[in-house]
């Protein structure tokens, strides 16, 4: 008895849990949890049922082998709170101090399987991750039907419980990469993880790192196709993406659903967005070189037409790109917060009047307009959001060397970032691995 | 997992980055008609300890030199490799100062030299720190994004080339092969030498076949005629003598009407340069881990600061160019050692093992 | 977390070091610089004068001006310009470089030489010979500077303004024939045109340096044509027909005999008739084009004979036939000597849209 008398003291400082005494075959039964996560109404139709089933088959209600549910023994009071927390039905027993765990008819607290909305699919399936961990299961099930893949389930923190699920295909692992990662999983599960920079550290990776050490992808289908090719894939409770390990450069680059297309489409894609990427990173700088130190590498006739339209500019050349690219940059960051209805108001704005008024009031030079804009439309010809995002990035690198640099400052740059690229490695894969199945080359 | 691309493609670069502006204009001078000759002799030479070297690596693999050596004796290794140490640590400085004054020569006339010397030796720095692998991946990469360029230019320079100035193929001066005394001749051999030794660095784990480097090799010499013949078919002997970097003048006469940069062979010099800070970053990897291996008393990380510190300042007290000529010629007795003595200790010490290594199965 | 904390300081200095460093060398952004793209050089008496042609841009409209300094080197001269500027004079967009020809007939090795040693000018600058006095030249330029002054450039440019009968030379190719035993060049001449901006009435033939003859532009031609520079769209005037080049290959065999050195020379055209006048044949045209081409071949070659300067670089062709010692004295020796068999050979690619009766 003294079990319910815990969960009556619970209630009064959690509103949302009920203890309901109700009538089940002649004896009378109380039952906890909590209104938010149960559909009451449904629930008790279906124990009605199957208390009377019980009674026809003339077993007691609460034998071990009732079939109703999982019998408790001996629960503490923390095992109940775990078990009413993860949104079971407990049943106790008015006269013996018994209860039992039962799986109620949930309230429907997630979406229904939707189409992407930070990816776009043109050809090739749409359905996208929800918050519901086993309907994400569920979903790369559904897209890799193969009996190699092995789930593995963890709960990870302490405060507050998140299952989360390591998905890896039997055979095809990289056997380190998928010893580390269950390692670090099982080694710290008390941490908490309410984001992905919780996991990445869990996972090891430095907080200083500048690309994103794992790849998030809202599409079953990469998912599955990521675990074909090998990779390890990790579904979080609670969040729409799955996270892909280990991340690779070509990851930038290359994405299953190219291969929906014609091989001489997907290449040319692929190389259109190499080029998107080199002009992300290169152009901006490239323009602070050409103007302020190299002029020389212009021809004459461009190098007239910047020099004039940059007449009455009155900062040099690296103030007056940080200038626009802060303003894009904000650009960006406000369209995300912007509801749909006032995107294109915002487009406008910035676009045509701040662009225009900006050349006019001669603030920057219109050349400067455009190669920011070609700039900025190729950031977003990369894979990946997470990987646009770090793009962003290295360009005021390359910016800041060119000025002082001119060209050479440029290319130098390049060579730190390649650097840098060659030197991260995830779990003893590196970044400029060339991944192929079952093992790889590089 | 083998690793033989990276190393091939690191060694290519590296080369690359060395022959096209300092080599042919020593070469042009040490003499006047049948330069193929001279050519074709350091890059015999070249190949000769290339292959010697890396047959007694292969015979003591998987070991690197320093074990190899460090297997005969302690004293031993630390007096024959001493003085490869102080060769690297030369080369270190010999290379940033000539780049950086290249640099400042052909593009940056306004920008102090120390200044890019500075740049040179940091992100070399930063490169060595990340250790080998990383190196090799790096090298890789940027062979993938810069080597069309080269490529592109370098089909280019012939635009001006004007065959005839090939000819004479031989005189009697050359044939008597009285140039290999000249003293731009054995400086020459600074573009073969510097490069390969790295080879006998790599640790164990980066395995890479070492019989496929010698082939590989083969494919540099056309790099080492085309810098020296392009600014020869341009210019002329006479003409081409009287320039510092002949190649460089040569690539620059190129008119290129259809691109939208006037300078193209900026482009080209800037991407030889960034293979040259990747040699850098190379040599210094070398140099800490022979200091390492002799002094384990050193912390990798501060080391190579000092060391980095120790190369700027050095840099900064070459005052002109001429001395840096000189330097590059005193250099010459420790890079005989390099090149010479080290392989074919490598050798001798390789065989020995292998003999021993057969008689204890 | 010391760490941390230094290597944030790191950062932090490193970020503030950056502007202060590059501030150190003046990084001039392309509108604080003046790029001038024409420079004349005339001597008066012993002292040298440059013009500078610079382009003023600026978003709604393009012009020039010209700006002059005299001074004892040409070098002297464009530090004085500098310091009276309102921006920095860069020569790095040098593209059109105009010697008065009273100086390039005292020689022009002094000038050439100390623009090839100059960081900023490049080797690929063209050179000219001005006819008459550089002042009309230039005030012709500045008048008709509607793209920021250009014009010359694009007159000489293969894919704006150039025509095959005006030569091109660019400066390291003079720079190239001052020591080369074989080997000398043409600069174009130009002069302000009647209409048009400039006009070219042919070259001046530049031996070691010096000027010593010139030629016209027909032989300009011919002279492109040997130095392979396409004469393409050429129209080639007779007195029976107009004919356009439509491709060309040159062969030449070199042999020497006992001393003497002989030279065979064939040269391919395709032509496409333009005009005639009357009724030629096919033949007819095909044998006044090779008398007329070999005529005007073989007397510039005898009047550039005459003078040793090796304007085609034929000793080129001689390179392994002879030691270097006798290279050495290729123009004084041999190749005013040098007996050529030059033969044209025509084919008539088509007649045009009229027919030619045969």
């Amino acid at each position: 008895m003294n079990l319910l008398e815990c969960l009556k003291s619970r209630q009064e400082l959690d509103s949302d849990l009920f203890l309901t005494p109700m009538r089940l075959s002649d004896r009378t039964v109380t039952l906890a949890g909590y209104t938010s996560l149960i559909d009451m109404p449904q629930t008790m139709i279906v124990l009605r049922q199957l208390a009377q089933n019980d009674v026809a088959s003339d077993h007691p209600l609460f034998a071990l082998d009732s079939g109703l549910g999982v019998a408790m023994q001996n629960p503490d009071e923390q095992a109940l709170l775990d078990a009413i927390a993860e949104g079971d039905l407990l049943i106790f027993s008015d006269e013996a101090d018994r209860c039992i765990r039962i799986v109620p008819v949930s309230r429907t607290l997630s979406r229904a399987i939707e189409s992407p909305t930070t990816e776009n699919v043109l050809r090739g399936a749409i359905s996208a991750f929800n918050e519901d961990l086993d309907t994400n299961i569920g979903l790369v099930k559904k897209h890799s039907l193969s009996e190699k893949l092995r789930i593995r389930s963890y709960m990870l923190g302490k405060n507050q419980r998140r299952r989360s699920v390591l998905l890896h295909m039997e055979g095809q692992n990289h056997d380190r990469l998928l010893e580390s990662i269950s390692n670090k999983l099982e080694s710290l599960p008390d941490k908490d993880i309410p984001d992905l920079q919780a996991l990445s550290e869990l996972l090891g990776f430095s907080k200083w790192s500048l690309i994103s050490r794992f790849n998030t992808t809202e599409l079953p289908q990469e998912a599955a196709s990521a675990l074909e090719s090998g990779k390890v894939v990790l579904l979080l409770d609670r969040f729409p993406f799955a996270v892909v390990l280990p991340s690779l450069l070509s990851d930038l680059f290359v994405t299953q659903n190219d291969r929906n297309f014609p091989t001489v489409f997907r290449v040319s894609f692929q190389i259109l967005r190499i080029l998107g990427l080199l002009a992300n990173v290169l152009l901006p700088g490239l323009y602070v070189a050409l103007v302020a130190v190299n002029p020389e590498v212009l021809r004459i006739e461009i190098a007239l037409s910047i020099a004039g339209s940059r007449e009455g500019v009155p900062y040099p050349a690296l103030v007056e790109t940080l200038l626009l690219l802060v303003i894009i940059e904000l650009t960006l960051e406000s369209a995300i917060r912007l509801p749909k209805t006032i995107g294109p108001t915002m487009t406008m704005v910035g676009g045509i009047i701040l662009g225009q008024a900006v050349v006019d009031a001669k603030l920057v030079s219109n050349i400067l307009i455009i190669i920011l804009a070609a700039t900025t439309i190729a950031n977003f010809t990369i894979i990946g959001f997470q990987n646009a995002t770090a793009l962003r990035l290295y360009k005021y690198l390359l910016l800041v060397l060119s000025a002082m640099f001119g060209v050479l400052g440029l290319f130098v740059g390049m060579v730190i970032i390649c650097a840098y690229l060659g030197h991260v490695s995830t779990f003893g894969i590196p970044y400029l691995t060339r991944w192929k199945t079952g093992g790889r080359h590089g | 997992m083998d690793k033989s691309r990276q190393v091939i493609v690191m060694y290519l670069i590296t080369h690359l980055g060395l022959i096209f502006f300092l080599y042919p204009v020593d070469i042009i001078s040490a003499l006047s008609v049948g330069h193929w000759s001279a050519v074709l002799l350091g890059f015999m030479l070249h190949i000769a300890l290339v292959a010697v070297y890396t047959k007694g690596l292969s015979y003591g693999a998987p070991q690197n030199v320093v074990d190899l050596f460090q297997g005969v004796g302690k004293a031993f290794a630390f007096v024959a490799l001493l003085p490869l140490a102080v060769y690297f640590i030369v080369v270190i400085i010999i290379t940033t100062r000539a780049y950086a004054e290249i640099a400042t020569v052909i593009f940056l006339s306004d920008t102090p030299i120390s200044t890019i010397m500075l740049l040179f030796l940091a992100v070399s720095t930063a490169i060595s720190l990340t250790g080998i692998e990383a190196i090799f991946r790096t090298g890789m990469l940027i062979a993938i994004l810069f080597f069309p360029f080269l490529l592109l230019v370098i089909v280019l320079s012939f635009q001006n080339a004007d065959w005839h100035y090939m000819l004479p193929l031989m005189d009697r001066k050359t044939a008597s092969l009285s140039f290999v005394y000249h003293p731009s001749f054995l400086k020459s051999l600074f573009a073969f030498v510097g490069g390969f030794l790295f080879l006998g660095f790599i640790p164990p784990d980066v395995p890479y076949r070492r019989g496929k480097i010698v082939k590989v090799s083969f494919a540099l010499l056309p790099f080492f005629l085309i810098s020296v013949y392009v600014p020869l078919m341009t210019f002329g002997e006479n003409t081409s003598s009287r320039f510092p970097f002949p190649f460089i003048m040569a690539v620059d006469t190129v008119d290129i009407s259809w691109l939208m940069f006037d300078r193209v062979t900026m482009f080209f010099m800037i991407s030889l340069l960034c293979f040259v800070i990747l040699f850098l970053s190379l040599v210094m990897w070398n140099t800490m881990l022979l200091l390492k291996r002799g002094f384990p008393a050193f912390r990798t990380k501060s080391a190579v600061l000092v060391l980095a510190g120790l190369v700027f300042v050095v840099c900064l007290l070459v005052p002109s160019w001429n001395t840096l000529e000189k330097m590059l010629w005193w250099n010459t007795l420790l890079r005989f050692y390099a090149a010479l003595v080290i392989p074919l200790l490598t050798l001798a010490i390789g065989m020995r093992q292998r003999r021993k290594g057969a008689v204890r199965p | 977390m010391r760490k941390c904390v230094l290597r944030m300081a790191l950062f932090a200095s490193i970020v503030a070091w950056t502007p202060v460093l590059s501030g150190c060398w003046d990084i001039k952004d392309i509108n604080h610089r003046s790029l001038p793209i024409v420079m004349g050089v005339k001597q008066v008496d012993r002292a040298y004068k440059v013009l500078l042609l610079i382009p003023e841009v600026s978003p709604s409209e393009a012009k020039a001006k010209i700006v002059s300094g005299s001074g004892n080197t040409i070098n002297e001269i464009l530090d004085e310009i500098n310091k009276n500027m309102e921006y920095k004079v860069d020569l790095l967009h040098l593209k059109v470089i105009v010697f008065e020809r009273s100086i390039a007939e005292k020689g022009l090795d002094q000038s050439v030489e100390s623009f090839m040693r100059s960081k900023d000018i490049p080797n690929k600058t063209f050179t000219a010979i001005s006819e008459g006095a550089l002042e009309p030249l230039f005030e012709k330029l500045e008048a008709s500077s509607g793209s920021g002054g250009t014009e010359v450039y694009d007159f000489f440019e293969k894919n704006a303004g150039w025509s095959p009968e005006v030569v091109q030379t660019r400066i390291w190719e003079v720079f190239r024939s001052m020591d080369s035993y074989t080997r000398d060049v043409v600069i174009p001449i130009i002069k302000p045109g009647r209409t048009t901006t400039i006009e070219s009435p042919g070259g001046a033939v530049i031996k070691n340096g010096k000027m010593v003859g010139d030629i016209n532009s027909e032989e300009s031609l011919l002279y492109n044509l040997f130095k392979g520079s396409g004469t393409q769209g050429k129209i080639e005037v007779m007195d029976h027909a107009t004919v356009k080049i439509v491709s060309d290959r040159l062969n030449t065999t070199s042999e020497m005999h006992a001393g003497q050195a002989v030279l065979n020379s064939r040269l391919h055209l395709k032509v496409t008739v333009v005009e005639t006048v009357g009724t030629p044949t096919e033949a007819q045209i095909k044998k006044e084009i090779d008398k007329q081409l070999s005529m005007r071949f073989n007397g510039m070659l005898r009047s550039a004979q005459a003078k040793e300067a090796d304007i085609l670089g034929l000793g080129q062709l001689f390179r392994d036939e002879m030691s270097r010692a006798d290279l050495q004295h290729w123009r004084s020796k041999y190749y005013p000597f040098m007996k050529i068999n030059f033969k044209v050979h025509v084919v008539i690619q088509d007649e045009g849209l009229l027919k030619i009766d045969v």
